[in-house]
């Protein structure tokens, strides 16, 4: 460098470099600086040699961390100095010591520009780097077209040519406009052409940033990016000194595929096929080797064709091949390599294809979570939440739970949050969950957060029959001798609500209940307490017939605690010490918890946000966004009254409590409104869980307010409509839209109920495509929401309100739709129970200053997960003589079917896919058909129907229908009789069955209280 | 008393542990990690000298290059702890003979060890006295006790000095030439604002002895101060004598002097311990007579000038001279250029501490020479800020002057030996921080 024979500067540096502490670098700078000013004050005596060497000391001063603010002025008057060495320390000192925004920059600007435009290759280098560094408004405005020159100028050597594709680059970045030039595009695909890689590689990094900017002006580039990658990853056809490691460029690799990401699909099948090849051969080629430097490149180059494999949506057996490499990844021992196998297989995840082969490395990501590293840990245990389904769900969660007690403790409360999830998402029963949240409380009772304890109870009180099970869990691991805080809690509160359900249990007597949980009390903070003080209220009202004895402790317990401190513990115990006085009246009171209304976990919405630290791209925050839990499962859905009812879409469950009792609800509430009253607060849906666990225990208001609470029920039942038709989440057509669709949206669902792609919406801006594949009770769903228009669709929001038998993740929504572009949004669909119920999507975007919002029904109906199966007759008869009578076999005339002769019927029924299987019934009138139907309860089921007809009259016929399980068989006939009482046409009058139109409820009462949650809600 | 410690940790400046100490088990042996990491690697560091981390505290304090951290968990008596660390401190010094830095500590470890044990129980402070603790704590090698060759000197009793009446001093002391030394050392703290009025001024001193007086003396000193005179009229019945009288404020005794017969006749005797010491402290905020005044004149012409008178006036007497007078005038941070004019000393532009600096050698009273400077600026990119004048600061020492007048008006030395005694008395007032606002 030029430092030799600048002797002060070399003195200077070599005494900072000396100095003891900060302190005496401190007072030597100082002391340097005061020095420089007094130099430059004395304009006169300053020689070019002097001023190059006092700036060169300023810039290393301000390499310390020392303010320079003055100076500046000689800096920039060395740009336009002669010589090199000059030149060379003002522009790097003005491009350290100055920002984009500094007026010295216009002084300079002139002068930069004639080294740019200038003859001279080491100039316009140092020029084009400084502006590079820069960048800045002013600098853009008046250099670009001069950098765009140069670069695509044949004159000029690469080496500048780099530069000043870099350089644009930056000015591009501070200022989108410099290359919105006529032409451009070509030239940057003329670029894309460059022989020399070098320049290629500075083109590319431009080209990702302008494609990333406006991908569709620069659909010409994308054929010559494929051809960069062939020329390769395919020819080799580079120069020698650009492979590293024998890998042919790989910066160039990645950023061209990076590049290449950026373009929504490759439409040209010729162009997809040879980066398709490419890819493989990168796939292919890519294993571990020894050497580190080799493996980071090679890995670099693999993980950006991976991406674009996903980005691409390749086929399943590159998908597959990918999940192969990755495993062997993973299986490596090098940390580094497992990190990045788990953590692109974690991004796999989103291509729901592959999620099954993934499933075969279980045993292998099981092993990192025992890794030394935590990262890889916590990698691990991301992807295993990730890759976690039905199948797998019990073995992964055993396994979280036994790795809970060996983890650390960084990594236990996040690792018991998922377990207890996932248990929650996919139990295959509820006892099982039961069994696996109290292990969890268990093993790590610091660890787990309330939330979790107050959903196991939600669970348990809305299932009666998991409710004897729970308790005597509960009891169980009160017996062992020392437990957490937490494990009392819960188990307090079970047995104190069903601990009379055990009571003929060995040990379960209300007594010892009472002296097991009573042991417990001396340990638990104060916070526990109130909910002992329950738990004894509770088990005293449910010793019939009262034991004096036990009511005597527990009346001293209370009395004991009427002076208590804490407010919360005082009220209960004088309250419940009252109340248990009454006698009888305390049944009422005290009587179970009612169903608590169901709502989204609060779990998951937790996970959410702690899932704020780790990957953004990580699969478990996508999952979370987008699934409402299954744990809806808990309210079993039978149609009320056996009759079919079109409103079971809400996401409101009719809890199992029958219509019947409903009704006496309003007077029950009557009469009880002490007890009930207050108990009805947990079902105001309220984000405090806590409140709605430990607040109903507290009785309040005064007795003797009959007038008013009659007339609260009364306007409740008068707001009952409202909230009834605010709540059902029917309405299919849109509301309020002030843009017509295009065709009738139930035309198209009708439509899309036979066949597996269409269209599912249409108006002026947006085209909603989709596309569905079915396989078994799973299906794969993909919605394409293509912006027609010439300006982006903002807000787009796209929510799926499931049913209750179906599960359906939608992956994420972008929010803006590019111009002319179109999104896909995959959808997972799982069928859990036989249901005619439809899934509805509810999608709203905005143009302009338009919302408009449209709620669509997915056609993931019936019969998509029914498999037509053709049996024999000697298959046929024994079925169906083996299923004989209701409710296994349903047997229905239907009246008011749309004539149509025999032939259309068949085709019909094999449109939905039922089989039919001609000649197996004697009578040619009658029609016999078979299908096999997919869900997870039912697994595969095979389903008979027999459709006697009349030939003398059409509209009526008579339907038997079978199957192994009493839901389907309704369900399945239901559906039937459905399709056949109306066809689908243009010109049809409202259906009267599923998929319905909305339906809002005749205001009557009866139907109203249905919703256990609108009514209550009505009554406070 | 109050706990002072818990443990207490020497650090080097990098945040090594050289030697610690834990004296309760209260606090963990990791906690000087959360020290180096909260404060040490931190701008925290010499802001404040006590910061509560993870419900401990650490006092510390930097000596030479050494950070000593005290570590406590429960409410401790902040200034017992320091005062503990600056006496260890001395104890050390006069153990390793002066120095107490990174290097002592490596090469005494083991006494180190030593004394700490002794210096402190169960986060108790307890004897720091020199004195006392060189009789048991020696740095000599311990001699076998099979070794035939009897003592040369007795060893002295230890338990009975540290437990006697008079623990400060041993016995059996004798000296050729008895001989007393006193100091009386002021500094003088002023803030005075630009238009010369006095904003705040008081001045600390101290009084300190040094004592080569064989056997058990008892000394009486007399001072010109307030309370011991009137005392002393009443006692006697006569009327003060004429002359000024001062009134001392917070006057701590050294624990050699008699608090009762103080307490009832307010004359300071004592039986002084062996070497120096430091027998009283004490602070005077009325009446003070300043020994320099100071008149600045500062004017900013235009944004690149600046224009600096500086007069200073000497109000002792002309017989007196100050010593070592150093004026430094702060200037702002783009000073480039400056000349002077002075009547007396040497001027330059000090560019690490911003400031011109004036130095006077020899400053005879009742004189008053000026310093006028000119000051070019350099313009910067910066927003122009307008500048904080901060304070001219001063240096300087006078000997024979006490700026609180105090006078010593005997010092009488009574031994049963009854031998003759030379008493040197001295006075110095030197500046503290003497800061006038321009």
């Amino acid at each position: 460098m030029a430092l030799s024979g600048m002797r002060g500067l070399s003195v200077f540096i070599s005494d900072v470099r000396n100095c003891q502490n900060k302190d005496q670098e401190r007072l030597r700078v100082d002391k340097e600086l005061g020095n420089i000013r007094t130099r430059f004050k004395n304009e006169k005596g300053l020689s070019p040699y002097e001023k190059k060497k006092y700036v060169w000391k300023m810039l290393y001063i301000y390499m310390l961390g020392y303010d320079v603010d003055f100076g500046h002025m000689e800096a920039v008057s060395l740009i336009s100095a002669p010589k090199y060495p000059e030149k060379q320390v003002g522009y790097i000192v003005t491009s350290c010591l100055l920002n984009e925004n500094h007026d010295f920059l216009r002084l300079a600007i002139n002068t930069v520009r004639n080294d740019i435009i200038g003859r001279n290759e080491t100039f316009q280098c140092l020029a084009l780097t400084m502006v590079g560094n820069i960048g800045g408004r002013d600098f853009a405005e008046s250099l670009a077209p001069d950098v765009q020159k140069l670069l695509i100028s044949s004159s000029c050597r690469p080496l500048v040519r780099k530069k000043a594709a870099l350089c644009l680059l930056r000015l591009f970045r501070k200022n989108p406009d410099v290359v919105n030039v006529d032409g451009w595009v070509d030239r940057m695909a003329q670029l894309l052409d460059e022989r020399d890689l070098g320049v290629l590689t500075s083109s590319m990094s431009l080209l990702v940033a302008l494609v990333s900017n406006n991908h569709e002006a620069y659909w010409s580039c994308l054929p010559k990016c494929v051809k960069t990658l062939e020329r390769l990853a395919r020819n080799q056809d580079i120069p020698q000194e650009y492979t590293y490691y024998g890998i042919p460029s790989p910066w160039l690799q990645v950023k061209t595929m990076r590049a290449l990401q950026y373009f929504p699909t490759i439409e040209d099948p010729n162009t997809r096929r040879s980066l398709f090849e490419v890819l493989q051969r990168i796939l292919m080629g890519t294993d571990v080797v020894k050497n580190v430097n080799k493996n980071n490149a090679s890995h670099a180059v693999l993980f950006e064709a991976l991406a674009l494999v996903m980005h691409l949506d390749a086929e399943k057996e590159m998908m597959s091949q990918c999940v192969a490499l990755l495993g062997k990844f993973i299986a490596v021992r090098e940390p580094n390599i497992r990190y990045l196998g788990l953590e692109n297989m974690t991004r796999m995840l989103l291509v729901t294809d592959v999620q099954d082969i993934i499933k075969r490395h279980q045993a292998q990501i099981i092993t990192s979570l025992k890794d030394p590293d935590i990262s890889i840990r916590r990698r691990a245990l991301d992807l295993l939440y990730g890759m976690c389904d039905i199948t797998n769900a019990k073995d992964i969660v055993e396994e979280l739970l036994q790795y809970l007690s060996t983890a650390e403790f960084a990594m236990r409360e996040e690792l018991s949050l998922k377990a207890a999830i996932l248990a929650e998402k996919f139990a295959p029963d509820l006892s099982w969950y039961v069994d696996v949240i109290l292990q969890l409380i268990d093993k790590a009772g610091d660890f787990v957060s309330d939330d979790i304890w107050f959903r196991v109870v939600q669970f348990v009180t809305n299932n009666e029959d998991l409710q004897p099970y729970a308790a005597a869990k509960a009891r169980e691991y009160l017996d062992k001798p020392a437990i957490h805080e937490t494990m009392v809690k819960v188990s307090a509160y079970l047995l104190g609500e069903f601990g009379h359900l055990l009571a003929r249990r060995p040990g379960c007597s209300p007594k010892e209940l009472f002296s097991i949980i009573h042991e417990k009390l001396p340990t638990v903070p104060s916070s526990t307490i109130p909910i002992l003080l329950s738990t004894y209220a509770k088990i005293l009202m449910h010793t019939q017939p009262p034991d004096p004895e036990l009511q005597n402790q527990i009346w001293g317990i209370f009395n004991k605690y009427e002076s208590c401190i804490d407010a919360e513990i005082q009220q209960r115990a004088v309250e419940y010490h009252a109340l248990s006085r009454k006698g009888a009246s305390l049944m009422d009171i005290l009587a179970e918890m009612p169903k608590f209304p169901e709502r989204q976990s609060a779990l998951i919405k937790k996970a959410e946000d702690t899932e704020v630290d780790t990957a953004e791209q990580s699969a478990i925050k996508l999952r979370t966004q987008q699934q409402t839990s299954s744990a809806l499962v808990v309210t079993d859905q039978r149609p009320a009254n056996g009759t079919p009812s079109g409103i079971q879409l809400s996401l409101v469950k009719v809890p199992s409590m029958s219509i019947n009792e409903d009704h006496n609800m309003a007077e029950q509430g009557l009469s009880h409104e002490n007890g009930i009253l207050s108990k009805v607060d947990p079902q105001t849906p309220s984000a405090d869980l806590l409140g709605d666990l430990l607040g109903p225990l507290a009785i309040e208001g005064p007795p003797g307010t009959d007038v008013q609470s009659q007339q609260n029920i009364v306007s409740g039942l008068e707001n009952v409509p409202n909230t009834v038709e605010a709540a059902a989440i029917v309405p299919v057509e849109e509301q309020t839209n002030s843009i017509q669709p295009i065709g009738s949206i139930a035309e198209r669902f009708h439509a899309l109920c036979l066949k597996d792609s269409g269209v599912l919406y249409e108006d002026p801006y947006i085209q909603i495509g989709i596309k569905a594949e079915w396989r078994g009770h799973q299906g794969r769903v993909v919605l394409f929401l293509g912006n027609k228009n010439t300006s982006p669709l903002v807000s787009v929001h796209a929510i799926i309100l499931p049913p209750s038998h179906l599960k359906i993740e939608l992956s994420l929504v972008p929010d803006t739709i590019p111009p002319r572009a179109q999104v896909q949004c995959p959808l997972e669909v799982v069928n859990l129970r036989p249901s005619r119920d439809v899934a509805v999507l509810d999608f709203s975007y905005k143009f302009g200053n338009n919302m408009v919002n449209a709620k669509l029904r997915l056609p993931a109906v019936l019969n998509k997960f029914l498999h037509p199966i053709s049996v024999s007759a000697d298959e046929f008869f024994p079925q169906w003589r083996s299923l004989s009578g209701p409710p296994l076999k349903l047997q229905e005339v239907v009246r008011g079917v749309r004539p149509m002769p025999l032939l259309d019927m068949a085709n019909l029924f094999n449109s939905f896919r039922l089989m039919v299987s001609p000649g197996l019934d004697p009578n040619p009138n009658n029609l016999v058909a078979s299908t096999t139907y997919y869900s997870e309860s039912t697994m595969a089921m095979l389903c008979l129907v027999r459709i006697e007809t009349d030939p003398a009259d059409r509209t009526q016929l008579r339907m038997t229908v079978a199957s192994g399980d009493p839901t389907l068989t309704f369900e399945l006939k239901e559906f039937i009789k459905e399709q056949l009482v109306s066809i689908p046409t243009a010109s049809r009058a409202p259906m009267p069955a599923t998929p319905a139109p909305p339906i809002p409820q005749p205001t009557s009462p009866a139907a109203a209280l249905t919703d256990p949650g609108a009514m209550l809600a009505g009554l406070l | 008393m109050p706990v002072a410690a818990s443990a207490i940790y020497f650090l080097n400046l990098r945040g090594d542990v050289l030697i610690n100490r834990l004296y309760r088990d209260d606090v963990g042996g990791n906690m000087v990690d959360a020290f180096r990491v909260h404060i040490m690697q931190t701008k925290e560091l010499g802001t404040c000298p006590v910061r509560q981390i993870g419900g401990c505290s650490f006092f510390y304090m930097r000596i030479s290059n050494v950070y000593i951290v005290i570590v406590v968990s429960s409410n401790a008596n902040v200034a017992c702890a320091f005062k503990f660390v600056v006496e260890a401190v001395s104890l050390f010094k006069s153990y390793f003979g002066g120095a107490f830095d990174e290097d002592a500590i490596r090469n005494n470890f083991v006494l180190i060890y030593e004394l700490l044990d002794e210096i402190m129980d169960f986060g108790y402070p307890q004897n720091l006295s020199p004195e006392i603790l060189k009789l048991y704590i020696t740095q000599e090698g311990v001699r076998s006790p099979f070794s035939s060759k009897p003592t040369d000197k007795p060893v002295p009793n230890a338990t009975l000095q540290v437990t006697g009446a008079v623990g400060w001093r041993r016995e059996g002391l004798v000296y050729k030439k008895n001989e007393v030394f006193l100091d009386i050392v002021e500094s003088v703290n002023l803030l005075m604002s630009s238009k010369g009025s006095v904003l705040r001024c008081d001045v600390t001193g101290k009084i300190l002895m040094k004592c080569f007086l064989s056997g058990m003396p008892d000394l009486k000193l007399g001072l010109n101060d307030k309370i011991g005179l009137e005392k002393e009229s009443q006692l006697k019945s006569r009327p003060t004598k004429s002359g000024k009288t001062i009134e001392l404020d917070d006057v701590t005794f050294h624990q050699c002097v008699n608090l009762t017969r103080f307490n009832s006749e307010k004359t300071v005797s004592f039986v002084p311990p062996d070497g120096e010491f430091e027998l009283m402290k004490y602070r005077i905020t009325e009446g003070v007579n300043l020994p320099f005044r100071v008149l600045p004149t500062i004017k900013e012409l235009g944004r690149t000038r600046m224009e600096v008178n500086v007069k200073v006036k000497s109000v002792f007497g002309a017989k007196m001279f100050a010593l070592g007078v150093v004026i430094k005038i702060p200037v702002p941070k783009q000073t480039a250029k400056t000349s002077f004019q002075v009547t007396s000393g040497r001027a330059k532009y000090n560019a690490a501490i911003d400031c011109l600096v004036w130095k006077i050698r020899k400053f005879p009273g009742q004189t008053e020479p000026t310093m006028s400077a000119e000051v070019e600026l350099i313009s910067t990119i910066a927003e122009k800020k307008s500048w904080t004048r901060p304070p001219i600061q001063m240096e300087f020492q006078v000997p024979m002057f006490t700026a609180s007048g105090l006078r010593v008006r005997f010092l009488k030395v009574w031994e049963k030996n009854g031998y003759n005694t030379v008493e040197w008395v001295r006075y110095i007032t030197k500046a503290g921080s003497y800061e006038i606002r321009c």
